[in-house]
């Protein structure tokens, strides 16, 4: 290694780096369109109402009457996160204000339910068959294993007329038998668990059985193997599952507004597409509104890349 | 241990299948359902909004996968590039795919929105657009060459399209960029050695050995993009006119706004016989593919 390395001079005219640093480049145009749309989308939420309804409209509030743009002289304002909150001064809260505006005081609390409930559950049920299913053969494993391989890409859309018809059955039973909240946990658990079967099987096959047997001869039982060696190792892939789970489940919208009927159990995704009928003139409301809804999806995105890229990558290879 | 996830897939995914299987053959009346035979899919396929849907999901389908795919494909080459930092760049670009599709619906809205988005300025110049300047979202089509085929397609789709494919481009330059990785150096480097340029390499070897992988990010752009309907509903809410009314949209207004249960079931079996088709054609290509290696 040490006699293959150029002189620190030598950067400029090594044609490979040369490459690199021009493909670099390049790179960073392309990102730099790519996140235009997001930037846009964050500055309008800065803005105050008289600086969004400028024409022709200004990307920067930041101009005076005699310098174009002026650092000292940027009118951001925080009106339109204040019109989403809508928070108001109130006796019995302990903060001394409490907040009114529907996106934060009722959709963004059930997404947040739906998404963390759903992916606990997914987590659970995919980590116990992707186990079986990685250490045991069994009568119908193949079948089984490939029925769940083929509908792991099965989208929402063509079950939801009957989703929403069985919905309609359950709550017409003479038994009070069906609520809201589970109807949309269990729908949600049921189209992300096979893409998390697949992973948490991936996972598992990875883990060596040998290392189970070993516990097994130190005096450890099955569920005690399972529970103090495999299951500490599997830990990645399982949180991939979580996360994963919780993006999709935060993001999806046609299930959430068809198929909950209590318009106050209802997820922010459909919080923000009734948001958007109301107050399409009121752009920076709109954008203020898109940035909290997205927030923790991106922060979660920001956290935990590297997991996300590698359960995408298992889950796309195998189905 | 699998029976939990056994009941849960039965109950979510084959039962609702199944029971929109018998509800396709009957029609609600007041009384109760009643059996009408073929009737829901003699009705649906003769009537203009279905034809026209069909329409309208081929031109957005066709410009959705081919521009993201090579769009996909350049960026996943240039990222393969030694020394190119792509971890860096690859969280940036993905930033897009974490949005939900409602938000970026309402983002690429608020670029274009009349006077005050981002690009009005550009998109109003009436010396860019003769002779009004554009108004994206309510601007009609221009006269289809082919009657009956929405091509040229409305500005409105073509946003729906560039939207669209903002979105699902992380992924797709994902697949293919791991799949560059796999191509080994040395196939590249006798290349070079024997004298082929850039776009020789490109074209001769690194497409023919992705090409499976392709495929697979092929179908599921189709796939993603038949059945996904948030941006329609937070972009063009399948306006102007209709002009951006792809199938999936469709299927919402006959089901929840005209509440035809019959013929929303006619219509999600039609568009899951598709889906059908497009999982085995992904899944006989993966499994080619793990027998080469």
């Amino acid at each position: 290694m040490a006699q293959n390395r150029r002189p620190l001079l030598a950067f400029l005219t090594s044609r490979q780096q040369r490459d690199a640093l021009l493909v670099n480049a390049v790179l960073l145009v392309v990102c730099f369109f790519i996140l235009l749309p997001i930037a846009a989308t964050l500055l309008i939420s800065f803005k105050q109402d008289a600086d969004v309804v400028r024409k022709p409209p200004v990307i920067f509030p930041c101009d005076t009457p005699t310098a174009a743009f002026d650092l000292t002289a940027c009118r951001w304002s925080v009106e339109g996160y204040l019109r989403v909150f809508l928070a108001q001064p109130s006796e019995t809260s302990p903060l001394g204000f409490a907040i009114n505006g529907r996106m934060l005081k009722i959709y963004l609390p059930n997404t947040m339910l739906y998404a963390l409930g759903t992916s606990a559950a997914v987590v659970v049920l995919a980590s116990m068959s992707g186990y079986a299913f990685s250490r045991f053969r069994f009568r119908g494993h193949n079948f089984l294993l490939n029925f769940i391989l083929a509908i792991t890409g099965v989208p929402l859309l063509t079950n939801l007329l009957g989703l929403y018809q069985m919905g309609a059955v359950l709550r017409s039973l003479p038994v009070p038998i069906y609520e809201d909240r589970i109807f949309i946990v269990t729908v949600y658990a049921g189209f992300f668990l096979p893409l998390s079967v697949w992973i948490a099987k991936g996972f598992f096959d990875a883990i060596p059985r040998e290392l189970e047997e070993a516990a097994l001869v130190d005096g450890c039982d099955r569920v005690g193997g399972f529970l103090r060696i495999t299951l500490p190792l599997a830990t990645p892939g399982l949180m991939a599952i979580f996360l994963l789970t919780f993006v999709n489940v935060w993001n999806e919208f046609l299930a959430g507004y068809l198929l909950i009927t209590k318009n106050d159990l209802k997820p922010a995704m459909f919080g923000m597409y009734d948001f958007l009928g109301q107050n399409l003139i009121n752009a920076e409301l709109v954008a203020a509104a898109c940035v909290i809804v997205a927030l923790p999806t991106v922060v979660v995105f920001l956290l935990a890349r590297e997991t996300f890229f590698q359960a995408m990558v298992e889950g796309a290879v195998k189905g | 241990m699998i029976l939990p996830t056994a009941l849960v897939l039965l109950a979510i995914q084959v039962y609702p299948a199944l029971y929109t299987l018998v509800l396709s053959v009957q029609t609600r009346r007041p009384a109760g359902w009643e059996f009408v035979g073929l009737r829901n899919f003699a009705r649906l396929l003769n009537s203009a909004a279905f034809v026209e849907s069909v329409g309208h999901t081929v031109v957005f389908l066709v410009g959705y996968t081919v521009l993201t795919l090579v769009a996909g494909f350049v960026i996943a080459l240039l990222l393969n590039v030694k020394g190119a930092l792509s971890r860096f760049y690859m969280t940036l670009f993905f930033i897009p795919w974490v949005l939900a599709d409602i938000i970026v619906g309402v983002v690429f809205r608020l670029l274009v929105l009349p006077d005050y988005g981002l690009l009005a300025g550009i998109l109003q110049n009436p010396a860019l657009f003769p002779p009004n300047g554009l108004s994206i979202l309510t601007a009609d089509a221009a006269r289809p060459w082919i009657a009956g085929f929405p091509f040229p397609p409305s500005p409105a789709m073509i946003y729906l399209i560039l939207a669209s494919a903002w979105r699902a481009l992380p992924f797709t330059t994902l697949l293919l960029l791991a799949a560059l990785q796999t191509i080994p150096t040395e196939v590249l480097e006798s290349a070079r050695i024997d004298g082929a340029n850039t776009w020789q390499t490109v074209r001769k070897i690194t497409v023919p050995l992705i090409l499976p992988t392709m495929v697979v990010a092929l179908f599921s752009l189709t796939l993603g993009g038949m059945n996904g309907v948030g941006m329609v509903f937070s972009l063009t809410s399948g306006g102007p006119g209709n002009s951006t009314e792809v199938i999936s949209y469709l299927l919402y207004s006959i089901g929840w706004n005209r509440l035809d249960f019959g013929g929303a079931a006619a219509l999600s079996l039609l568009i899951g016989l598709v889906n059908l088709a497009l999982i085995m054609g992904t899944l006989r290509i993966t499994r080619l593919q793990h027998e080469a290696h």
